[in-house]
């Protein structure tokens, strides 16, 4: 079975993931949507971690400790920042941090990332602006993203149709560079929520 | 007084350090400190990991050479050597200060 959720907290991730279980999902995988198999319904532990490997060896290294100490490395790519583990050993700790600072730091790395994929877009957008590709004139007069000759002129069924057939080509013309400031914006959000979330963790709330 | 900002060390990365005058793995890091703490500190995984780069980055340890592909090996470095040799001296300071005082 296939999921698709979006979350910005992974102890609520977590959380999702073990309830899911106990209805008899175990997650096996995990690239745009969950991948989940029908199990027994189980009492699991997952837990996630949050980094991005420089090369296969480090990333190696960080799955073979895992396993050393008693989690299975679910899901997660070198690149793919989350990493999904299951407990699988009978050891006493049930987290795979041990102290607020290291349980808060993954949230560091992940805004750390939303914040630089804001900032990417932002030259971008500064391009745009400086190459007057941007016409803001479009939202003071939007007639001009029409170009159908004479169309202003048309009247009824003639009017609605051609109106209507060429509004979403003048819709793009017009607004498709909202998509960048908007990514931006979204990105910062996250980055924020990530913060805040790096806060409370590492002031145990 | 001119003290090295990264004294005190915290307890973790005291024992890390300790364990690391013999290279080791990453699992066997955790089993010494828990060892050398009298199971005092126990570490998780991802708080392991996270200290080992942290070390890295002050450069504290270093990788050395090792036979198994998988698991990386680590060894204190001088540097390393020096700021526990400081950390040592700094806590029998205390200790010794602390017996006179309260005898």
């Amino acid at each position: 079975m296939k999921k698709v959720k979006f979350f910005t907290n992974f102890d609520h991730e977590e959380q999702w993931l073990n309830e899911m279980a106990r209805q008899g999902y175990a997650l096996v995988g995990k690239s745009f949507a969950y991948e989940f198999a029908q199990v027994q319904p189980e009492n699991s532990n997952y837990r996630m971690d949050y980094r991005i490997f420089k090369t296969r060896q480090d990333f190696e290294d960080y799955k073979v400790l895992f396993e050393d100490s008693g989690w299975t490395h679910i899901a997660g790519t070198k690149s793919s920042g989350s990493q999904y583990f299951k407990q699988t050993g009978e050891q006493e700790i049930e987290d795979i941090f041990s102290d607020v600072d290291s349980k808060a730091a993954r949230y560091k790395r992940i805004s750390d990332m939303w914040l630089s994929l804001a900032c990417c877009f932002i030259p971008l957008f500064a391009v745009l602006i400086s190459t007057d590709a941007i016409d803001v004139t479009a939202f003071i007069k939007p007639k001009l993203l029409y170009y159908t000759p004479g169309l202003w002129d048309m009247n009824g069924g003639q009017f609605w149709q051609a109106f209507l057939f060429e509004t979403p080509f003048a819709f793009f013309r017009g607004f498709t560079w909202l998509i960048i400031p908007v990514m931006i914006l979204v990105y910062a959000i996250f980055a924020y929520k990530a913060k805040k979330q790096y806060q409370n963790t590492q002031q145990g709330r | 007084m001119n003290r090295d900002k990264n004294l005190p060390l915290t307890e973790t990365v005291y024992y890390i350090l300790l364990a690391l005058l013999e290279p080791a793995h990453g699992y066997l890091i955790m089993q010494k400190v828990e060892e050398l703490s009298a199971g005092q500190v126990r570490m998780a995984a991802g708080t392991l990991y996270g200290a080992v780069e942290n070390l890295l980055k002050q450069k504290f340890i270093q990788p050395v050479h090792s036979e198994d592909s998988r698991r990386k090996v680590y060894a204190i470095t001088d540097g390393g050597r020096e700021i526990l040799r400081h950390d040592y001296e700094r806590m029998r300071h205390m200790l010794e200060m602390t017996n006179t005082i309260m005898g």
